[in-house]
């Protein structure tokens, strides 16, 4: 018992020290934007996918906003991807349609399986571009968006690009403003640090890019997956091609704002992100595939992310059992010395970083609410030991996963 | 001490000190003195003429005055709607811009000329200049930022602090310092020992006048082809001379282009890149580390280096249906480059004498 404590124990502390060099890069290193000054170019065809699902409150929005953005106007086409809505999703696609012709291609689903993923599969028989890029309808990009998210493509190396995301609705309540902080650390600083340190920055499926023949070569879209954006981004590093990241291609998204979606939005991603790891996690270590030996640990480390909720729940069971076994880990000053390192560096690891990305950004008193971030973190880790549970609870009734779709709350235009 | 005092008294410190951290917390989830989202550039997009277009509207009050001191060859004074003072030229007046310059440091004022300009050298303006027709700048004058409608040059050894935009030819003579944005409508033109940042028009020209605006030599690669290949290696890789690629190249290591390869896809190398002379390459070139471009080579993409890059004399990058962009760091350019769209050293950008 005492040595499985002790492995826990340092896999904590190597998520301890992997949150201190993201951070301290990101302060101090050599920041890469290659991409960013790509300002004038023969830009190639782009096909932009808004998957949308139910989303009637917001899909005018996106595809407004769209029809504004800077891009040769005959060299973009927007296919918003109606995955079986049963609100006005159809008729205001359609409205678009009419009101922009040769501008928007519907793509309206009528069955089928369920999710994003399966949606985007379906919608792929309509692109014949190279470039696709691929938002949520929640989203709301700005007029040079486009053009900063196709710039990467011009590397060959490039299969997929995501840009950042930046909640709308932060001043709504306490979840927002604790959502907002949770993504600027997750963008500003562990994004970019991927990006600087040539790791494994993650694909996010919204404000993001993929290149067709990448995509093709891996295989498509996998209907099978819960978050089809970690699930690409493993398939394209195994198979030689790159994810980067555009910290600077910002874009305005709608976080939740009550925490029954937040906990189902998380839990989804928690199931999806094991799913990836169950599926990639060994072949990525250990496999004879062209990603380096950086990008394979740090990969590794990505897909254990959400493993390590229910990690840590087991290493406060054990070390309650051991003290009570009467067993002394550590003794004396050791002990002491181990304590206060934890509570010195060890707890503050991840406040640090978001606090370094409040820096960043250049904010200045929404870092006073990051003594609330435990009630974040006591949420998620409940709720992604959950759905690690349950997800193992399937898996012995072979009980199939169930999609849910994140509630919108935007009024209805 | 009574034990039911002393337990309340810890539970009351222990409480307090618990709570004492979130007070800042709690304030501020009250106030939402700072809940406003992120501010996203959303509109301007990073546009390089941003700056000009914004103090083109800014003057616009001033246009009939303009035309009436153009009309009477006179000049006037005043102050803008946010306390500016102006001063409106309607003729060439060197001697009135002369004793300006001279009060300018402690005086600025936005001047607006109806018609041609001449600065004279020597001197500082530290707001902003607008020239309803040429500018011509003096020697080792510095501005802070310069609108011309019609061409912009200026005077050896001048120093342009923010931005500079030419309707017409924009050009700087000898040891120019660009340090901003400047952009022309038509044509940029650099001389020897120029330092600069970011520069875009349709064509822009380092040094002497250069004249290599023909297409691609035929590569016999169908045009109609599609999605080229990808030919990916690990390790240092070498194209001979004359070789003709016909794939996109991504190298993880070193790349040697040797003197007249031809590569019909687009080049991407992890390491340092060396093309020799008179090397093409139709689609864009992207080096991880050092980028070095011969004499007389044609790069048709964009070309991106994440550390340095050089580029040699009789180098040609974009044309001019096809612009694109050139973008390092540091970039030092030979006297000689012809670059259509726009050339960004992030760092430092610096024009050097062709050998």
């Amino acid at each position: 018992m005492i040595y499985v404590l002790y492995s826990i124990v340092f896999v904590i502390c190597v998520y301890t020290g992997r949150h201190y060099w993201f951070t301290l890069n990101r302060l101090f290193g050599f920041q890469r934007h290659p991409y960013i000054d790509i300002d004038t170019a023969d830009w190639p065809p782009v096909t932009v996918l808004v998957a949308a699902h139910n989303e009637e409150k917001v899909i005018a929005n996106i595809l407004d906003a769209l029809m504004t953005v800077k891009y040769p106007v005959d060299k973009m086409l927007v296919i918003p991807v109606n995955d079986r809505s049963t609100d006005r999703t159809r008729e205001i696609v359609d409205k678009f349609v009419e009101d922009f012709p040769g501008r928007i291609q519907p793509f309206h689903r009528v069955g089928g399986k369920g999710g994003k993923a399966a949606a985007l599969k379906d919608a792929m028989e309509l692109v014949t571009t190279e470039v696709i890029l691929i938002f949520d309808a929640d989203y709301l990009p700005g007029t040079g968006l486009i053009k900063q998210l196709v710039a990467p493509f011009f590397d060959l190396e490039v299969g997929g690009v995501m840009g950042r995301v930046v909640p709308m609705n932060v001043g709504a309540n306490l979840l927002t403003r604790l959502l907002d902080l949770e993504r600027s650390g997750g963008y500003q600083v562990d994004q970019q640090a991927r990006m600087n340190l040539r790791l494994v920055p993650q694909h996010g499926g919204t404000v993001a890019g993929v290149r067709l023949s990448a995509l093709r070569e891996i295989g498509g879209w996998n209907e099978n997956s819960l978050t089809e954006d970690t699930d690409l981004t493993y398939r394209l590093l195994l198979n030689g091609w790159k994810t980067v990241y555009q910290n600077r291609s910002e874009c305005y998204e709608e976080v939740p704002e009550v925490w029954p979606v937040r906990i189902r939005q998380i839990m989804r991603w928690a199931k999806g992100h094991n799913q990836a790891m169950a599926t990639y996690g060994f072949r990525l270590l250990l496999g004879k595939h062209r990603a380096t030996l950086r990008e394979r640990i740090d990969g590794t480390l990505l897909l254990g992310v959400y493993a390590m909720a229910p990690i840590t729940l087991v290493g406060w069971a054990l070390a309650l059992a051991v003290f009570y076994q009467g067993v002394a880990p550590l003794h004396g000053v050791i002990a002491v010395l181990s304590l206060t390192a934890y509570a010195a560096l060890g707890n503050l690891a991840a406040f640090f970083e978001i606090a370094a990305a409040a820096r960043l950004d250049g904010t200045r008193k929404r870092v006073a609410l990051l003594p609330f971030l435990i009630l974040g973190f006591a949420v998620s880790i409940f709720s992604v030991s959950r759905a690690a549970v349950s997800q193992l609870s399937d898996l012995v009734t072979g009980a199939e996963f169930h999609w849910d779709k994140t509630e919108r709350f935007r009024k209805v235009l | 001490m009574n034990p039911f005092l002393a337990v309340a008294i810890l539970v009351c410190t222990a409480g307090l000190l618990f709570v004492l951290p979130l007070l800042p917390a709690l304030v501020e989830l009250r106030r939402k003195s700072d809940a406003l989202p992120l501010s996203v550039v959303q509109q301007n997009a990073g546009e390089i003429r941003h700056f000009a277009n914004s103090f083109r509207d800014y003057i616009k009050d001033l246009e009939p005055i303009m035309q009436v001191c153009v009309a009477a060859g006179t000049s006037a004074t005043g102050t803008l709607p946010d306390g500016e003072e102006y001063l409106v030229l309607g003729r060439l007046d060197e001697p009135l811009m002369r004793a300006l310059a001279q009060r300018d440091a402690t005086h600025p004022v936005v001047i607006a000329a109806g018609a041609d300009l001449i600065a004279p050298p020597h001197s500082t303006f530290s707001r902003d200049i607008y020239a309803g027709g040429n500018f011509q700048g003096g020697e080792k004058n510095n501005y802070r930022a310069i609108l011309g409608e019609k061409d912009v040059r200026l005077g050896a050894s001048s120093r342009v602090m923010r931005w500079a935009h030419a309707v017409g030819e924009f050009t700087a003579d000898l040891g120019c310092g660009l340090f901003g944005r400047i952009s022309s409508d038509s044509l940029i033109r650099l001389h020897a020992n120029c330092s600069f940042l970011r520069l875009n028009a349709p064509r822009i020209e380092v040094g002497h006048a250069v004249n290599r605006e023909q297409g691609l030599p035929d590569s016999g690669f169908p045009s109609n082809a599609g999605v080229l290949p990808r030919f990916l290696h690990d390790g240092d890789f070498e194209v001979h001379a004359g070789q003709i690629i016909r794939s996109n190249m991504v190298i993880r290591g070193r790349l040697l282009l040797c003197s007249g390869a031809r590569v019909c896809g687009s080049v991407k190398s992890l390491d340092d890149m060396v093309l020799e002379d008179d090397v093409s390459v139709e689609g864009s070139l992207i080096g991880a580390r050092k980028l070095s471009i011969g004499p007389h080579c044609t790069i048709r993409g964009p070309v991106i280096a994440e550390r340095e890059l050089a580029i040699a004399a009789g180098t040609r990058c974009g044309a001019r249906e096809h612009p694109t962009t050139v973008s390092a760091p540091s970039i030092e350019v030979e006297e000689g480059v012809l670059v259509f769209g726009t050339l960004w050293a992030r760092e430092r950008g610096l024009v050097v004498a062709s050998p």
